[in-house]
């Protein structure tokens, strides 16, 4: 017994058995996963997944409905097919304004992977299955442990206590109610001032404690987490899609602010992909809103008065304090993520770090210059290294910690 | 034994008056109006008892507590569609003209986000006037929608009625006159022609505020061009202005980085500069050699100096003038601020004579910016009382309060039937119009001008308009049928490369010279007057110039650089004069400068309860007033402030002595330096022998025999070894008073307006001020001479001189390295960087303000108000369209903390982020502080001290560097360099 017990609390029990499970899985979405990539790459500028119709028509069921040999010729060259004649073909171009599809030129082996793809559209629930147990066993926090040590330690009580009175029976001696022992020996306890004392300034430490940390959270808005006016998911396109950060952060670079895209950047992409994968139309349409385009026509609206959207700011840096995205990003080389948390998992994005001058000066004593390779710095490195000989060359060294660096 | 003693509260008391006993009974001296309160029916009709009052007072505070932990929602609105050239938090700069009729500059906008917030210098140096004419833009006081009889219409109904009653007046054969300033714009001046062409009887008149005929007409007469020559004042080594203030706002043009080039001591070579004024100038002030006259002598000197230049006796004043003079011929300058033809003639007579033409004076490549006609202004006047206009269009002119006339300009327009302005205000000119159009400001205008012989500069929008406006130009096309103003620029210059110009901001064309016939004209003689009134004599100040900006309040708080008061005009007065008429000036207690008041009576015009300011350096029996002042309808911040003395006109003047006092506003209290070595000067002569001259150290006697104060510290060094160390040099010799820097500092660092009151108060937010010091008759050295006893001494040294050497002295946080406020900070909210800047850091700061009391250059300022929002300070700051011109990267300051000037760290942080995203050194020219930037002569030289390379290294080992108050050992990362006068 002991021994299968221990084998499913190991970790390695787990991983064995996770592995399984996903192995089951990706025998199966081998050929698929290839032919999803393919897809991606290749299609979604013009298609999707569903019926709706963008610049081409949506592909559900396609392999069902036409023939697959058919499909790879139309695929490689339909204006070959369309000249031959072919009854489909010309009536396809004819319904899409004869705009004539892009020659791919596949092969075989990519063809299958995309039919498979395309027959079986991708399983959501398998992802979810194998990530359901992962997320269980992680998330145990800390308040759960402690009720776990509190409640065997009641039990230790109750034992004790039963062991002691069951000693006591023997002995012909009075038994107590495990209240009654608790509180006498609580008692016993107090009855010794030296004890009292400690218990007196025990509390007051853990209340001054608590009344610190409450007035230090004042302002501060870890995890703050508002809803959005459009249910943007950080995840599906940071994430998923691995659009890099700067595609739409464009400014983080160069700039103070990393600032937010305006609509145009969204229609980039949104102009012809106008199905989402979670809210389908619904979030989309309110870029469309913004900008005056009518998704069906892919047209912009003539003379149509533009509503900016109006996100609601996660991140407020007071404005005594001046921050600047590029120092951080293009100068010290630092990743979005390390103040901003695992933004490409974040369906909705929310406050990782502090941001409070503690957070800041902490990181600006830790962490080294980005010195090498930088002209500005070639002269100033080379005195610092005399002077700091062998200590890391940390941002407080060059003046960091100064109070006129942020706030002026 | 003893007795209780029994003390009384007076006599009253002793003598039981019965007052005093009723009086010990009450509480409180007055009934309180209980009655008044319980009386109230509504409120005893209620049933909130005194309970229920208390349990809302806990509700609302719990709850007001519990909202406080609450963070508002911000919200984060990105563009729709963005432009392209924008980045937020990135700064756009934009080349463009400024000129409002007044001032002109070719200039340089920094926007942000879309908004104009600051202005920089492109081929000119901006003045403090244009400078500030950013803040002018967002002026909520401008017109915001077309008026027809003062109503607010829409221009398509404006537009119909002008039209149909211009045909009408075409019909009639009916005379339309345009009274513009000068135009300068060539692509405006073909406007008005196609104009005229189009409605036929139309005449153009040009006229400027501070007229030029005199000289115009002169050079007509003598040389056939009807235009300003251009001056080289780099070239001339002899320097003689006969109350021509050419530093400060003479002809509006740039002269003062020419000026200062030919006076380089270290070159050993100074240009020599007379002065020979009555009211004393920023020109005045700076000459080598100031001589008073009353204006009425100009013309008789004028002669005397002409006819001495052939050999005859000079007056014993201009003696030395005429030996410069002829030894520097070909190399020098004379100028006169006269209007008078006859008396410009005679100059040009003179710098003929002297062999000027074409050497230092150019009148074959003239300038353009004055080209006012008096001629044609009284004519028009004239002919509008005539009732012979039918129709008068205004642009960029109030002649309403300009003219010393105005009052037949006024009576004159009640007889032209169709009245248009097209105008920023609704002025004094225009609220007297049939239809008042607003105009763009220049920095939401297309257009051109053309200052001087083949130079062109373009004018681009910065902004989108922020009212219902339309510039004139657009208007002048859409009266004549036609439109787009934009285009028709661009079609007007096809044959430049319009891109590279607009964006350059300007261009040259290769125009031939002009001809100029050799001088002929006939010259008057003048004999020297022997007035024995007294003159009154108007002049410009460096805030206001003619008034067109008067709504501006950093203008307004901009103190004068040499009376040093702000927010007024009033009669300027030498001692001795005030003496004669019994007029004083004196400080009440807390130190605010209080004066007399008079009647002035000047051409028949009174102006009662003007007050007078005793301003050393005026020529005896002569008094001064600035113009700019006393507008009606100029907006909530300029109106009703002083008196208009362009309605005076100069001339003989009656003054009498009132009872009463009035107050000043002035932000320099002393005016002498007492003996001490704040500004430390020396001649060129004595430079030349010993550049150390004049700037010797002070020393202490210690032990090891004198040292000077660096050498006796208790002071631990700061280690600036590595990184940047930056340092400022401001070198006294060029240094001319201007002012620039003052508004450019304001402008970039979010400085607040606090007002009159505040400023008598002695609570100036000024982070940078200029000192401006007069020399005493009394020194030191004469008191041991002649034996004056300590007391009379320093007495005596409180006075200035009657004709006092000036110099200027620009004073901001000295950025000690040994710093005095840093070490009383109790919060630690002023500290020291490594790269030798102090910084202050408004959040932490608790505003005990030891640090202001502590430091010994008083340039910390205390925010004794929010001047944020707050209705009790109603300028800018107050205003959701005067805000707009806040520098994003500044914090506005709340009440209750110390500010000062922190050597814009804001822009240094830029230009070291900068060069470290693009891996390479900082260059020299791009660390810049704003006043340094703004400097027209490069007196202000910011730098790294330890960067080998850069100027202020050498400056710093400068023989002539001194640090301010250099025995209190602060070590200052400021310095400065020994002013010096070419003169013996």
């Amino acid at each position: 017994m002991n021994i299968i017990k221990d084998m499913i609390q190991t970790k390695y029990f787990k991983k064995y058995f996770l592995l399984t499970i996903l192995f089951t899985f990706s025998i199966k979405a081998f050929s698929q996963e290839d032919g999803a990539k393919i897809f991606k790459q290749n299609c979604t500028a013009c298609h999707v997944l569903g019926e709706t119709k963008l610049i081409g028509p949506g592909l559900k069921g396609i392999t069902e409905k036409r023939d697959k040999e058919w499909l790879k010729k139309w695929i490689n060259n339909s204006s070959e097919l369309i000249a031959s004649g072919d009854a489909d073909a010309i009536a396809i171009f004819e319904e899409y304004n004869k705009v004539a599809m892009t020659n791919f030129y596949f092969s075989d082996e990519e063809f299958e992977a995309l039919f498979a793809y395309l027959d079986a559209p991708p399983v959501e629930e398998a992802v979810v299955a194998t990530q359901a147990p992962v997320i269980a066993e992680e998330k145990m926090s800390t308040s759960t442990q402690l009720m776990i040590v509190a409640l065997i330690l009641l039990i230790f009580i109750f034992i004790l206590t039963s062991v002691k009175n069951s000693l006591k029976e023997s002995l012909g001696q009075e038994t107590e109610s495990v209240t009654e022992a608790v509180k006498s020996n609580i008692l016993l306890f107090l009855s010794n001032t030296f004890n009292k004392l400690f218990v007196v300034l025990f509390l007051a430490i853990i209340i001054l404690k608590f009344v610190y940390d409450a007035m230090m959270g004042v302002g501060v808005t870890t995890n703050y987490q508002p809803e959005q006016p459009i249910a943007f998911s950080h995840k599906i396109h940071a994430g998923d899609n691995g659009i890099d950060c700067n595609y739409c952060h464009v400014s983080a670079r160069k700039s103070k602010h990393s600032s937010i895209p305006s609509a145009n950047v969204c229609m980039n992409c949104h102009a012809s992909i106008v199905e989402g994968s979670i809210a389908g139309t619904t979030e989309l349409q309110k870029i469309y809103d913004a900008v005056g385009y009518d998704p069906d026509s892919r047209t912009y609206i003539e003379g149509y008065e533009q509503k900016p959207i109006e996100w609601v700011r996660i991140h407020n840096l007071p404005d005594l304090s001046y921050f600047n995205h590029s120092q951080h990003v293009t100068v010290g080389q630092l990743e979005c993520q390390e103040c901003h948390g695992a933004i490409e998992e974040m369906d909705v994005v929310k406050q990782h770090s502090e941001l409070t001058m503690g957070w800041c000066i902490e990181c600006h004593r830790e962490t080294e210059v980005k010195m090498e390779g930088n002209d500005y710095y070639t002269s100033m490195h080379e005195k610092m290294k005399q002077k700091y000989a062998g200590e890391k060359i940390t941002v407080d060294k060059i003046g960091g910690l100064e109070c006129g660096k942020c706030h002026y | 034994m003893t007795k209780a003693k029994k003390y009384w509260k007076g006599l009253a008391e002793i003598n039981n008056n019965p007052l005093v006993e009723k009086l010990k009974q009450n509480e409180f001296t007055e009934e309180i109006p209980v009655d008044e309160f319980l009386g109230d029916k509504e409120i005893s009709a209620t049933s909130t008892s005194r309970r229920d009052f208390l349990k809302f007072l806990g509700f609302s505070t719990a709850a007001a507590t519990l909202a406080a932990c609450e963070a508002p929602i911000i919200k984060s609105i990105p563009y729709v569609v963005k432009p392209d050239e924008i980045i937020p938090g990135i700064a756009n700069y934009y080349a463009t003209t400024m000129y409002d009729g007044h001032d002109y500059a070719s200039v340089l906008v920094k926007n942000r986000e879309g908004r104009p917030i600051k202005i920089d210098a492109n081929k000119s140096a901006p003045n403090a006037r244009v400078q500030a004419s950013i803040l002018s833009l967002y002026d909520s006081s401008r017109l915001k929608n077309p008026l027809i009889n003062n109503t607010e219409s829409d221009w398509n109904t404006a537009d119909s009625q002008i039209i149909s009653q211009l045909n009408k007046i075409k019909q009639q054969n009916g005379k339309i006159a345009i009274l513009t300033s000068t135009v300068i714009s060539p692509s405006t001046k073909k406007l008005i022609q196609n104009f005229t062409s189009f409605y036929k009887n139309v005449s153009h008149v040009e006229m400027d505020s501070i007229s030029y005929d005199g000289m115009l007409e002169a050079n007509h007469l003598a040389f056939g061009v009807r235009a300003l020559p251009n001056y080289s004042f780099d070239k001339a080594d002899v320097v003689v202005s006969f109350g021509a203030d050419f530093l400060g706002n003479w002809l509006n043009c740039d002269y003062a980085s020419d000026y200062t080039s030919n006076r380089n001591p270290e070159s050993g070579e100074m240009s020599k500069h007379y002065q020979i004024e009555s009211a004393l100038s920023l020109s005045g002030s700076n000459a080598d050699e100031r001589i008073q006259i009353k204006p009425s002598e100009q013309s008789g000197l004028l002669t005397n100096l002409y006819n001495a230049l052939s050999g005859s006796k000079a007056d014993s004043r201009i003696l030395k003038i005429v030996g410069d003079l002829l030894s520097s011929k070909g190399k020098s300058i004379v100028i006169s601020n006269s209007n008078d033809v006859k008396v410009q003639t005679l100059v040009n007579a003179i710098n003929d004579k002297l062999g000027n033409y074409e050497n230092t004076i150019t009148l074959t490549r003239p300038s353009y910016l004055k080209q006012g006609n008096d001629k044609d202004v009284a004519t028009l006047i004239k002919d509008m009382n005539n009732g012979n206009i039918s129709a008068l269009f205004t642009h960029n002119v109030n002649p309403a309060y300009t003219l010393q006339d105005s009052v037949s300009f006024v009576k004159g327009l009640s007889k032209v039937s169709l009245k248009v302005s097209t105008s920023l205000y609704n002025d004094e000119s225009a609220s007297k119009m049939t239809y008042v159009l607003p105009d763009h400001h220049y920095l939401e205008s297309w257009g051109d001008a053309n200052p001087s012989h083949g130079e062109y500069t373009l004018m681009q929008p910065t902004i989108a308009p922020l009212f219902n406006s339309r510039q004139f130009q657009e208007s002048l096309m859409v009266w004549i049928g036609t439109s787009d103003y934009h285009n028709y620029l661009q079609s007007f210059y096809k044959d430049i490369d319009w891109n590279k110009s607009v964006h350059d901001g300007y261009f040259t064309k290769n125009t031939k010279d002009l001809k100029v016939s050799s001088f002929k004209s006939k010259i008057e003689s003048f004999n020297l007057s022997k007035n024995t009134q007294i003159e009154f004599e108007m002049y410009e100040k460096i805030s206001m110039g003619d008034g067109n900006q008067s709504n501006n309040p950093w203008l307004q708080e901009l103190p004068d650089p040499i009376s040093r008061a702000c927010w007024d005009n009033y009669l300027a007065m030498s001692a001795p004069t005030a003496r004669k008429i019994g007029v004083t000036n004196w400080n009440v207690s807390n130190g605010a400068l209080n004066g007399s008041l008079v009647n002035i009576t000047v051409n028949n015009k009174t102006y009662k309860n003007v007050p007078v300011m005793i301003q050393p350096g005026q020529a005896v029996d002569t008094v001064s007033m600035a113009v700019g002042y006393g507008r009606e309808s100029a907006g909530k911040c300029g109106n009703g402030i002083g008196f208009n003395a362009f309605t005076l006109g100069n001339g003989d003047a009656k003054i009498e002595l009132l009872e009463g006092e009035y107050e000043f506003a002035a932000t320099q209290l002393h005016h002498t330096m007492m003996g001490r070595e704040i500004i430390k000067e020396t001649t060129l002569a004595d430079f030349i022998k010993d550049p150390q001259s004049g700037n010797h150290k002070e020393t202490y006697s210690t032990h090891k025999g004198k040292q000077p104060a660096d050498m006796v510290t208790l002071w631990d060094e700061h280690d600036h070894s590595t990184g940047h160390f930056w340092n400022m040099s401001i070198d006294l010799t060029s240094c001319l008073g201007c002012s620039s820097c003052v508004i450019s500092c304001h402008a970039e660092n979010n400085v607040p307006v606090v007002g009159k009151e505040e400023i008598r108060k002695s609570r100036d937010m000024h982070w940078l001020r200029i000192d401006r010091y007069f020399s005493s008759d009394m020194t030191k050295e004469l008191s041991a001479k002649e034996k004056v006893s300590p007391i009379d001494m320093y007495s005596e040294m409180e006075e200035p001189s009657v004709n006092p050497e000036v110099a200027f002295q620009p004073v901001m946080c000295q950025h000690c390295n040994h710093a005095p406020c840093e070490t009383v900070c109790p919060v630690a909210a002023t500290s020291h960087s490594a790269e030798g800047l102090n910084h202050m850091a408004y959040n932490r700061c608790v505003g005990t303000r030891y640090c202001a009391n502590n430091c010994p250059y008083k340039v910390r300022r205390f925010n004794w108000f929010q001047y944020s929002d707050n209705d009790k300070f109603d300028f800018n700051m107050n205003d959701d369209y005067g805000k707009m011109v806040l520098n994003p990267d500044v914090v506005v300051r709340s009440r209750g903390v110390i500010e000062k000037c922190s050597m814009c760290i804001q822009k240094i942080q830029k230009v070291k982020l900068d060069a470290k995203k693009s891996g390479k050194r900082v260059k020299d020219e791009d660390a810049q502080t704003a006043c340094s930037s703004a400097c027209p002569t490069n007196a202000i030289v910011f730098g790294d001290v330890n960067d080998d390379k850069h100027k202020v290294q050498a400056l710093k080992k400068d023989p002539r560097a001194y640090k301010l108050l250099e025995h209190l050992n602060t070590d200052p990362s400021v310095f400065y360099q020994t002013k010096i006068r070419n003169k013996a």
